[in-house]
């Protein structure tokens, strides 16, 4: 077929047979399960739906929807609190989400994730390693663990008082460049 | 309201600018004129200047060059316009018949255009009026996108993991924050219902050149898209997954109608288009391009038409296409010094694969993930008999049942802990799926079709 005019795809000449009835039941029955398997679809998608027309109306959409999140509010100020040059350890675990959230949001800031359970000579080293300005943990309902409770007796690090669902850690400047033991 | 609008026309000029790109190579591809209708060279389009655009900025980082609006767009968009020149220049003659004459719309075909309209008038909403979530949006393609945007560049310091993933999709949303002047990330995402549509209208424009009539394709075409849920929700969760089903679609049904014959010239390099634009858009995109060469190539064998050695020959080309779409990036790779991720081909764990058949299983035949389409799939090959396997439908057979197949044995392969395993198949599943929905719709609607039932194979 030189033209791209359809013929029948396994290239035979001809007119094609009249149907079967069997094959023009069996294709109803298929279009009518199509067709019940549609309300299905309409049931899933239906408080999207009303989601939608809700913001639509009330006009809260684009930025508006991620202000509402507590999450992302907090997020937004820590941009105004860590410079962009500045490098963050984020204590969190990976499958929550959370974290990528915060390095999204949180860019160009330089992001580096530690399990929230952190050994002190593992916290020290990443500190040393990495030398953050700051250190959050995403979830202040969590215990600090022994890494961040080390940290802080040593004087590593200092609370800052921002309120959000996590806590902020400023990492002292002057980080001592001894080797540490647990 | 007024920034609004002026943000609104900047993402439309930027969209405008990648079906022009697009025009070109579509143009120089085809040899006659009217070969192909409107709506075909509209969903063609776009897809075509997705992949030369993103290339295009691949190789101004290579040169070192910062991303800028007119250094993106000008030069895809000026080759595209000589393209096309050389082309009209070359067609003095008669233009070719159009595929199919138009046609009245009838009551049944409102009902479906009006199950289109809405889903996609819905899909449309969902994506620009909530920003970027979805957890692969974030961490890989959405991220990217922001940082390729801010540092004017393919710049991979801080990436941690995903750095060697293909960047079609991101360099894409990097284009359009170009031409926004920032970074937008809900408005950017209409590019994916977008998408979703072109696929559609690819998807209708195959099944009329595939021999169906107007109203069959269309309700082959809602069938699809009405068919579960992971096919509307890819429409707006800015994943790569709907682009990658869309050039699998192009390149799929392009080979398919060739070895069939109803083919229009030019189809095999837009076909090895289509397969660059696969290997250009996700990691899992070259092997899939690789299988429809693999199930060309075993038709081919399997059915003996005569020029056996020339078509052979002519499907080989192919593989120019996934070079296309995979080298510059590997190269690229390679003097960064940046590893590719390593698949563990040695490892292969049975209990993982008796793991995930279920679980695929319960997928295919999961009604809210992808309604009856794969049930009715089934039922299209026992119906299709025998004469399938003697016909160029075995192409579409071995590339879909092919994949079914390969997904499984890449789960038995997957270095997942025993806790993570069933997480990661649930989290990969449907997508993994999506890739091949369209084709396996094909399929069913050639065979299922009632009132064009395919000739006697006896004669």
């Amino acid at each position: 077929m030189a033209d791209g005019r359809p013929t029948h795809p396994d290239g035979a000449a001809g007119s094609p047979r009249p149907p079967s009835p069997w094959r023009r039941r069996l294709a109803w029955a298929l279009a009518g399960l199509w067709a019940a398997q549609l309300l299905l679809v309409a049931w899933n998608f239906a408080p999207e739906v009303d989601d939608l027309a809700r913001r639509l109306l009330g006009g809260r959409v684009g930025q508006a929807v991620r202000d509402e999140d507590p999450f992302h509010r907090w997020l937004a100020s820590l941009t105004r609190l860590i410079p962009p040059q500045a490098t963050y350890l984020f204590l969190d675990t990976y499958e929550t989400g959370k974290e990528m959230e915060a390095r999204y949001h949180l860019f160009p800031r330089r992001h580096v994730l530690l399990p929230p359970p952190c050994p002190p000579g593992y916290l020290f080293h990443a500190i040393l390693r990495e030398k953050p300005a700051y250190l959050i943990l995403r979830d202040q309902g969590k215990p600090l663990g022994p890494g961040l409770e080390a940290a802080l007796a040593a004087g590593l690090v200092r609370i800052v008082p921002l309120p959000g669902p996590g806590r902020v850690f400023r990492v002292q400047a002057e980080i001592p460049q001894a080797g540490f033991y647990d | 309201m007024i920034e609004s609008l002026e943000s609104g026309a900047r993402l439309l000029l930027g969209i405008g600018a990648v079906f022009f790109t697009g025009l070109g190579p579509l143009a120089l591809v085809s040899p006659s004129r009217g070969a192909r209708p409107r709506g075909e060279l509209l969903a063609l389009s776009f897809g075509l200047g997705a992949l030369f655009i993103t290339l295009w900025m691949l190789a101004l980082t290579a040169l070192e060059r910062p991303f800028t609006l007119v250094g993106a767009t000008l030069p895809p968009v000026l080759g595209s316009a000589a393209a096309l020149g050389v082309s009209l220049w070359g067609r003095r003659g008669p233009a070719s018949a159009p595929p199919r004459q138009a046609e009245a719309l009838a009551g049944l075909d409102w009902l479906g255009l009006g199950l289109l309209g809405l889903i996609l008038l819905f899909a449309c909403l969902r994506a620009v009026i909530y920003p970027v979530w979805a957890w692969d949006a974030l961490a890989t393609w959405g991220f990217k996108a922001k940082v390729f945007f801010h540092r004017q560049s393919i710049d991979l310091a801080g990436f941690e993991a995903h750095n060697y993933y293909p960047n079609l999709v991101p360099l894409l949303l990097t284009y359009l924050y170009l031409w926004l002047g920032q970074v937008n990330d809900h408005l950017v995402k209409a590019v994916f219902p977008l998408w979703g549509a072109l696929l559609l209208l690819l998807l209708h424009h195959l099944g009329l050149r595939m021999g169906l009539s107007r109203r069959q394709a269309l309700f082959l075409t809602a069938f699809f898209a009405a068919n579960g849920t992971v096919f509307i929700e890819h429409l707006f969760i800015a994943y790569a997954d709907l682009p990658l089903a869309y050039y699998t679609l192009g390149g799929a049904g392009l080979v398919f109608l060739w070895l069939a014959g109803a083919a229009p010239p030019g189809s095999m390099p837009l076909a090895a288009l289509m397969l660059a634009g696969m290997s250009w858009c996700k990691y899992e995109g070259p092997p899939l391009a690789g299988t429809i060469l693999l199930a060309g190539f075993l038709t081919l064998l399997r059915l003996r038409p005569p020029g056996l050695l020339r078509r052979l020959g002519a499907l080989a080309g192919l593989a120019g296409g996934i070079a296309l779409g995979l080298w510059p990036w590997r190269l690229f790779l390679a003097g960064r010094g940046i590893q590719v991720g390593i698949d563990h081909v040695f490892a292969f764990y049975p209990s993982q694969l008796w793991q995930a058949l279920p679980m695929v299983l319960a997928t295919l035949l999961n009604p809210k993930d992808f309604g009856i389409l794969w049930p009715v799939w089934v039922i299209a090959l026992a119906v299709g008999g025998r004469s399938l396997w003697h016909s160029p439908r075995l192409f579409l057979i071995l590339f879909v049942g092919g994949n079914l197949a390969a997904i499984l044995l890449a789960y038995a392969l997957a270095p997942t802990s025993a806790a993570e395993f069933p997480l990661y198949v649930r989290a990969t599943i449907d997508r993994l799926l999506l890739h091949l929905t369209p084709v396996a719709a094909l399929l069913a609607a050639q065979v299922l079709n009632p009132l064009n039932s395919p000739p006697d194979p006896a004669g």
